[in-house]
């Protein structure tokens, strides 16, 4: 796809997505009910849960993609990795942030060693090494490949990272916890936290595609730039 | 400017919210050990709602806007190659 | 040359290098006593009792110290382009990585063990009735550490900003080591029967394989050119 091509669909993802949120948020303030035992600070979920995912899905495509990389060398594929990885940062960023504020309330904490808060943690700095890999090395192309490394390692990680901190847990019981999650959340509430996460996945996608068509225009000027100094 | 009246309608629906709960407390209410319990955390789950939401915008027009630089600088790199030639 | 063979060679280099000049066993040593000693200070020992908080000083004090061996991993070769000659031999790249990491291994399981002996006679503890199990803890643990170590060295030691960059890679990926070995290493100083810490020898284990294994595969996209 073109360059113009990418920033166009990116262009109209973003904006879906915007809209979306507006109107996810008026939903939450205006329509879905308030859940009795936590409260008003329960609707802080339909932001942190979906932000989660989308951070999820971004680390996801960043470890996949550059596996991938490593193996295929398509330029391409480390774009969308390094892409993804920027997304997931920022969401990252948004989970890290937006669930304290709610623990505050709810946990009476800002800040316990959850299992997934501690998880979202560390995969937030594992990937802030992919970036920092990436900028310290003078060949751009040996630090595709860094941080391809860092991000398979992160990945591969990711299993004994969970395991470890839920084992770490059962040894050392954390303060009351009001469990977020209960399969039978009401009919509303459900709705509006999977139209969230549709409008999460979307703006993710639209910012991605923004993100993909820099990177394209950045390594075009650098190979020009290389023609031009040869 | 967005974000004034995003934050203005939060504080309307916040409104709107209390005195919403305390219509329905009557029946509620009775579920919970202390009656008075939401009554004193009041404003602050609000203010936690809000500051949650504001960041989401935050860091996705953030991120957009840090794009937007990049690129405008990427433009004036391209323009001034284009002189050189 | 077999492949085994082949790591043996390298293992052997490492090590006889590392005898000739002794830097990094030196370093690593040192700093492990020098810990011991300032830890005595940091912590009121009339407030907490020594034995409750050795397990994790000890897994500190390894991970710290062994960093600051492990980061060097690549320090000497890169001199006179000897990494290069390493690399154009007809030892496949995973050989290469496999020598060097057991290499590393070698040094710092030692330098661990010297860190218990050090706390042990600083802090007046007791091995606990299972000194072998907790040797074992200690190998495992180690052989995680030191390949995920060893592969970051190399990315490290290619980037400009070199061991600054090792812990900002290295650390949110200790976690399990960290959590797995103190766990055990408490319950086995505190005497505790060997059932209750079967469970984290495992995962240490899986961590150790999981870690030999991924820098075994990746190695050899850090080093080409």
């Amino acid at each position: 796809m073109s360059v113009s091509g990418l920033r166009k669909g990116g262009v109209t993802l973003t904006a879906l997505g915007l809209i979306g949120l507006v109107v996810i948020y008026w939903l939450s303030f205006f329509w879905v009910s308030t859940e009795i035992r936590q409260g008003i600070v329960q609707r802080i979920f339909y932001v942190h849960v979906p932000a989660a995912w989308t951070t999820g899905l971004a680390f996801g495509i960043a470890a996949l993609t550059s596996a991938m990389y490593l193996w295929l060398r398509d330029e391409r594929l480390d774009r969308a990795a390094v892409s993804a990885a920027e997304g997931g940062m920022v969401f990252g960023a948004i989970m890290l942030t937006t669930g304290p504020l709610w623990g505050k309330i709810a946990w009476g904490t800002y800040w316990t060693w959850e299992p997934r808060l501690t998880l979202t943690l560390l995969l937030w700095f594992i990937f802030l090494g992919y970036f920092m890999v990436r900028s310290a090395t003078d060949n751009p192309e040996k630090g595709k490949r860094f941080a391809a490394v860092v991000a398979i390692v992160g990945a591969l990680d990711i299993p004994f990272i969970h395991l470890s901190v839920i084992w770490f847990r059962s040894l050392h019981p954390a303060p009351v916890v009001i469990k977020p999650e209960g399969p039978s959340l009401p009919g509303d509430m459900l709705t509006l936290l999977l139209a969230s996460f549709a409008v999460f996945t979307v703006l993710f996608f639209g910012l991605f595609l923004l993100r993909y068509a820099l990177e394209t225009v950045r390594v075009e000027l650098d190979a020009r730039a290389r023609e031009v100094a040869a | 400017m967005n974000l004034m009246k995003k934050i203005t309608v939060g504080f309307l629906s916040g409104v709107l919210l209390l005195t919403g709960y305390s219509a329905l407390g009557g029946q509620e209410m009775t579920n919970l050990p202390v009656g008075g319990a939401l009554a004193v955390q009041s404003l602050k789950p609000y203010w936690h709602v809000f500051i949650a939401y504001a960041i989401v915008l935050v860091a996705v027009l953030g991120w957009v806007i840090s794009m937007g630089r990049r690129l405008s600088a990427l433009e004036t790199r391209l323009g001034d190659s284009a002189e050189h030639q | 040359m077999s492949y085994l063979r082949q790591v043996q060679a390298i293992v052997w280099k490492d090590l006889l290098l590392e005898f000739r000049t002794k830097e990094r066993l030196v370093a690593m040593g040192a700093f492990a006593v020098l810990s011991a000693v300032l830890f005595n200070y940091a912590v009121d020992r009339t407030a907490v009792r020594p034995q409750d908080i050795a397990a994790g000083l000890i897994w500190m004090t390894i991970v710290f110290g062994g960093l600051l061996g492990v980061g060097r991993t690549f320090h000497l070769e890169a001199q006179d382009g000897a990494f290069e000659g390493i690399l154009m031999s007809p030892a496949p790249k995973d050989a290469v990585f496999l020598g060097k990491t057991l290499a590393n291994f070698i040094l710092l399981y030692v330098v661990s063990l010297l860190v218990v002996a050090v706390f042990m006679l600083f802090f007046g503890l007791e091995l606990g009735a299972s000194p072998a199990v907790l040797a074992l803890v200690l190998c495992l643990g180690v052989l995680g550490f030191v390949s995920l170590g060893t592969l970051f060295a190399a990315v490290s030691s290619g980037t400009r900003m070199g061991e600054t960059l090792l812990p900002i890679l290295v650390f949110p990926l200790l976690v399990p080591m960290v959590i797995f070995g103190t766990g055990a290493t408490g319950r086995l100083l505190a005497s505790r029967p060997v059932a209750e810490v079967v469970g984290d020898i495992r995962m240490l284990g899986a961590f150790a394989v999981m870690a030999l294994a991924a820098g075994a595969l990746l190695f050899r996209f850090v080093v080409e050119d």
